[in-house]
């Protein structure tokens, strides 16, 4: 290679050219690099050597946002469990009105209707002769608790007397001739109204020895009536109780 | 000498101007590579000054060298060390020393031909 160096050019620069190479390839790449940078730089607004540092807080944000949204998944079943709750105590809700408007007629706060019977019940049309007590021509109390208390054993589930429902508070009792039912006066004649089944009631009130038969045999007007459908009224009086409290609760 | 410079102006040029990528993550072994380059070159330079430079040993060491330090690199990674600190340190220190002695040489030149030129007139 010394030998065949040309004469021409003595001194061929062959470091020149290796240098020439080297600092085009050098050149090349610190200039790609540069650019390379200065675009991470304009797109990241950070130095590349902060790659690591950004990685690693990415990758930290990354697991904090899985585990975010675990429980977020988390919340939307306890959302999905209190609404599926929620309707169950609305439909607890629905059930206890149900309750409550069962209750409420069963107590006499509404007006039933049903198939029953309607007992009329007059005092004796025959005229008070001197000596006879008056008494054994009128109707008293007991002889409609009779009926009433017959209607209950024969299965009555509702019933009312001239108007008046007769609930668990009701009393009958009398005052002169006239009677008194839920503390209103009440007079003849007296028209009991009750539903139930119609012929069990008929059948009760008219067996023998039952009172039926005896009002009739003392000479009061007793009619009797089985109807397909007959209506109870609601109770009308006072409903509040100013003395008692359910038992098990404190002063 | 002119050479060198046009091959360095052609380099830059065509590395500002193609749109080579270089993958976010690879940057850190390519800056440690032109690390490497500079002090070859700049090894290139003095050995030209001193007059003993030999082409093989550049270009080998100019290539080998970049390879090493980005190989370097791309092992402190590996190993969750920051390796290329290390080359970073060193080619740093080459290449300050490299720039000492290329100012020395250069020196020694010109002392040399004002003394010429002194001893000429004088």
């Amino acid at each position: 290679m010394t030998v065949a160096r040309p004469v021409v050019r003595p001194r061929l620069p062959w470091w020149q050219v290796g240098l020439t190479v080297v600092l085009a390839a050098g050149g090349y790449f610190a200039a790609t690099q540069i650019r390379n940078e200065l675009e991470i730089r304009e797109h990241l607004r950070i130095p590349s050597t902060r790659l690591n540092e950004l990685a690693i807080r990415l990758q930290k944000q990354e697991r904090r946002r899985a585990s975010l949204e675990a429980a977020v998944g988390e919340l939307r079943h306890q959302v999905a469990v209190l609404e599926r709750e929620a309707a169950e105590r609305q439909s607890g809700v629905a059930r206890m009105n149900r309750e409550v408007s069962e209750l409420r007629a069963l107590a006499g706060f509404t007006p039933l209707e049903g198939p029953g019977v309607v007992v009329e019940m007059r005092d004796s049309p025959r005229p008070i002769e001197p000596g006879d007590d008056p008494n054994k021509t009128i109707l008293h109390y007991t002889d409609i608790h009779a009926v009433i208390n017959d209607l209950w054993a024969a299965g009555a589930e509702a019933i009312a007397i001239n108007g008046e429902r007769i609930i668990t508070r009701t009393g009958l009792n009398c005052v002169g001739t006239t009677i008194l039912c839920n503390t209103k006066r009440i007079a003849p004649p007296y028209t009991i109204v009750a539903i139930g089944d119609p012929a069990r009631l008929l059948a009760h009130l008219q067996r023998p020895a039952g009172p039926a038969e005896i009002l009739r045999a003392f000479g009061f007007p007793l009619r009797l009536q089985g109807l397909e459908r007959v209506t109870v009224p609601a109770y009308r009086g006072t409903t509040q109780f100013t003395i008692v409290r359910p038992a098990g609760e404190g002063p | 000498m002119w050479l060198p410079l046009i091959g360095l102006l052609l380099g830059i040029l065509i590395g500002l101007l193609s749109p080579v990528e270089i993958p976010l993550g690879y940057v850190k072994y390519t800056a440690i590579a032109i690390l490497a380059a500079i002090d070859t070159i700049l090894g290139g330079v003095r050995a030209q000054l001193e007059a003993r430079f030999d082409l093989t040993i550049f270009l080998s060491g100019f290539i080998i060298n970049a390879a090493f330090a980005a190989l370097l690199a791309g092992l402190g990674d590996l190993l969750g060390l920051d390796l290329y600190l290390g080359a970073v340190i060193a080619f740093s220190i080459r290449i300050f020393d490299n720039v000492g002695f290329i100012r020395r040489d250069l020196l020694d030149v010109y002392f040399r031909r004002v003394k010429r030129a002194r001893d000429a007139t004088g």
